[in-house]
């Protein structure tokens, strides 16, 4: 059984972070050690004033990384990292998991570096030094990253513009960074407001666009499932010695597992309505459905029909070269 | 194997002890439940980097505060919700046991729904905990409505002052703990071997229930040992013993007759110890032994992680196509 390690965020209710993550990864047959960089009641998408519980501590993550890594040194496949609440904490994953990484190379890292989106910085300013830090290590410790554009553009250290701004940030990232999956592009590259557009990039190779029809609803988690199901869809890539698995289409596969959880979660929700951020009954029923999801997680081939009661045809989302 | 899409989901507030690495504690009873078709709400009373049965561990307690604020402000009051079960397991302190056991208590008995309580104090003649949170436990179950409770053995002697040497000491420690603790609808006794502590072990083990309203009709399965200590057993077994009694679309808040609760029981014993005996396997080299009498408890092998992920074939079964492995006893 694979074994990975993921570093980030705990709600009791609901599915963001660690909870968003790890039921999908264990059903695809990953044993996965969960490290909680917070404690909080539910996500924060419900309203400030109702999450409840408290953020890890430098001292005790740095104790619990300690102690996993001390104890079970041999143990590990893949180690994931994703929401931290601070500078401290940061500092603190990338430290043990550079550590970590230095000693055990074929060990894949994945790093989605969450720091805001479209223009607006959801942690402290302090946080983003450690992240750049981290993406641009000349060791290379960092296999995976899953930016959107603004957090792209923050590690990158420019704006983007244009297509060809974006292929030079991809260029730039990738002399440390193998693989580089940004997971929505914004509306000064791609102007259409009825589709979302993600680029992957695996370095020596061009970059591949997809096209996602947009849906008009807040849903929270997806970007942690995607990390998620990257980490999984990738380590099959690297171990496929005869190579079967094109990098496109392991990308397409965990938008069609994304489609159909979102779907799952749209035909159980009570009303389609569009959720507003801060209403406890619209963000209750927009919890993603990873448990009633639990038999879609795996790969389903193109024109594949694997289920009956929703429409999952399999399609192709590729939009083309960048 | 069942398909989740068809089955609403349960919802489920688990508070227990967390790691990071292996199964014990919400670690055991999550992906089960999961898998199950449970919405599992994991509130976590510690976070350690593994279990104490390692040698050694890291990691740190939550705040009594926290925890309780995260249920009553945020889960049940800002939230809103209303789980159709509450589980409680590992709690650090005396502080956590009392504000937590009380808060839930509290929202149990208001909202009319069942609260499963695991005694978690020590096993095999050893305490986990300090005498204080021992006192407590006698003291919290003597005043609240818990609609089922699973103690193991070392556990139930500690609750009742009763030494569980033979059937007729076991039916005395079921008649003392409902004297001691009337709230209390239903107990599961698991893994009680009456030999413990004898130099000849029987080989077999006994779990035994009855529901509290007659506490001597007291039923029990026999089975054949594994030959292992597993840690997290207790905690997968509670889990799933709570899959099996409350499923979906029962009331929750009715009785259960005797029938289906030993059904429940039967059930759940079967497959916890499918997914033993696959660790045991996958664990220790060469075939599985329970056909043998162990020779020496030194020989004993000390399992530290289930194998859930390895299992998840045999928890995609639905709980009607569980075949029972054992036969159901009544004690006269």
């Amino acid at each position: 059984m694979p074994r990975l390690l993921a570093t980030q965020s705990h709600v009791v209710h609901g599915y963001v972070g660690n909870k968003a993550a790890t039921f999908p990864l264990q059903c695809l047959g990953w044993d996965v050690d969960c490290c909680n960089s917070v404690q909080f009641s539910n996500h924060t998408g419900y309203g400030m004033d109702r999450v409840f519980g408290n953020v890890t501590t430098e001292g005790d993550l740095d104790a619990l990384l300690g102690g996993v890594f001390g104890n079970f040194s041999m143990d590990y496949n893949a180690m994931l990292s994703g929401y931290l609440p601070n500078k401290e904490s940061v500092r603190c994953m990338g430290k043990h998991y550079s550590e970590f990484k230095k000693k055990n190379k074929d060990l894949l890292w994945l790093m989605d570096p969450v720091m805001g989106d479209e223009g607006q910085l959801y942690v402290n300013e302090d946080v983003i030094p450690e992240y750049r830090a981290l993406a641009l290590s000349p060791d290379g410790l960092v296999d995976i990253i899953t930016p959107n554009q603004y957090e792209l553009e923050i590690l990158y250290g420019k704006e983007i513009k244009s297509k060809q701004e974006l292929r030079e940030a991809l260029k730039y990232l990738h002399k440390t960074i193998p693989v580089i999956v940004v997971t929505s592009c914004s509306s000064n590259i791609f102007d259409d407001k009825s589709n979302i557009y993600c680029v992957a990039s695996i370095r020596d190779e061009d970059p591949t666009i997809f096209q996602i029809p947009f849906i008009d609803s807040y849903f929270t988690g997806v970007g942690d499932l995607f990390s998620a199901l990257l980490l999984d869809r990738v380590s099959k890539y690297y171990a496929d010695r005869a190579p079967n698995l094109k990098f496109e289409y392991q990308i397409n596969d965990i938008i069609n597992v994304i489609q159909r959880v979102l779907k799952v979660t749209r035909s159980l929700s009570v009303t389609n309505i569009k959720s507003k951020m801060g209403d406890v009954k619209s963000m209750k029923n927009m919890e993603l459905r990873v448990i009633e999801s639990r038999d879609l997680y795996h790969t389903v081939p193109l024109d594949g029909h694997g289920f009956s009661q929703l429409d999952f045809t399999t399609k192709n989302y590729i939009h083309g070269m960048l | 194997m069942s398909n989740t899409l068809n089955i609403p989901t349960r919802k489920i507030l688990s508070v227990q002890s967390h790691v990071v690495h292996g199964y014990v504690g919400n670690k055991a009873a999550a992906f089960p439940l999961q898998f199950r078709g449970w919405d599992v709400d994991a509130l976590n009373t510690v976070q350690y980097s593994n279990h104490p049965g390692y040698g050694s561990f890291t990691g740190f307690r939550s705040a009594v505060d926290d925890l309780r604020s995260i249920i009553d402000k945020g889960l049940t009051g800002g939230l809103g919700i209303r789980y159709d079960a509450v589980l409680t397991g590992y709690l650090p302190s005396v502080d956590a046991l009392r504000d937590i056991c009380e808060l839930v208590d509290k929202v149990c008995r208001e909202q009319n729904i069942p609260w499963v309580l695991d005694p978690v104090l020590g096993d095999r003649g050893r305490l986990y905990v300090d005498m204080a949170c021992v006192e407590m436990y006698k003291t919290l179950l003597g005043k609240c409505t818990v609609s089922l409770t699973v103690p193991n053995q070392f556990e139930m002697e500690t609750l009742t002052g009763v030494e569980i040497s033979n059937k007729d000491r076991l039916k005395e420690a079921f008649a003392r703990f409902h004297e001691l603790y009337p709230g209390v609808q239903r107990v599961v006794v698991s893994s009680i071997d009456y030999s413990r502590g004898a130099n000849a072990s029987t080989g077999t083990s006994t779990v035994a229930f009855a529901e509290m309203t007659h506490p001597q009709a007291i039923q029990y399965y026999t089975f054949d040992k594994i030959h292992a200590h597993f840690n997290g057993s207790g905690d997968l077994f509670s889990a799933l013993l709570i899959d099996m009694m409350y499923p979906e679309g029962s009331d929750t808040t009715q009785p259960l007759y005797m029938d289906a609760f030993a059904l429940a029981v039967g059930r759940c014993l079967t497959l916890t110890h499918q997914i033993l005996n696959r660790t045991y396997n996958l664990t220790v080299p060469g075939p599985a032994t329970s056909d043998f009498a162990p020779t020496h408890a030194l020989d004993t092998p000390h399992i530290r992680d289930l194998k859930l992920i390895q299992c998840r074939d045999l928890l995609s079964v639905p709980s009607d196509k569980i075949l029972i492995a054992y036969d159901l006893c009544e004690m006269h």
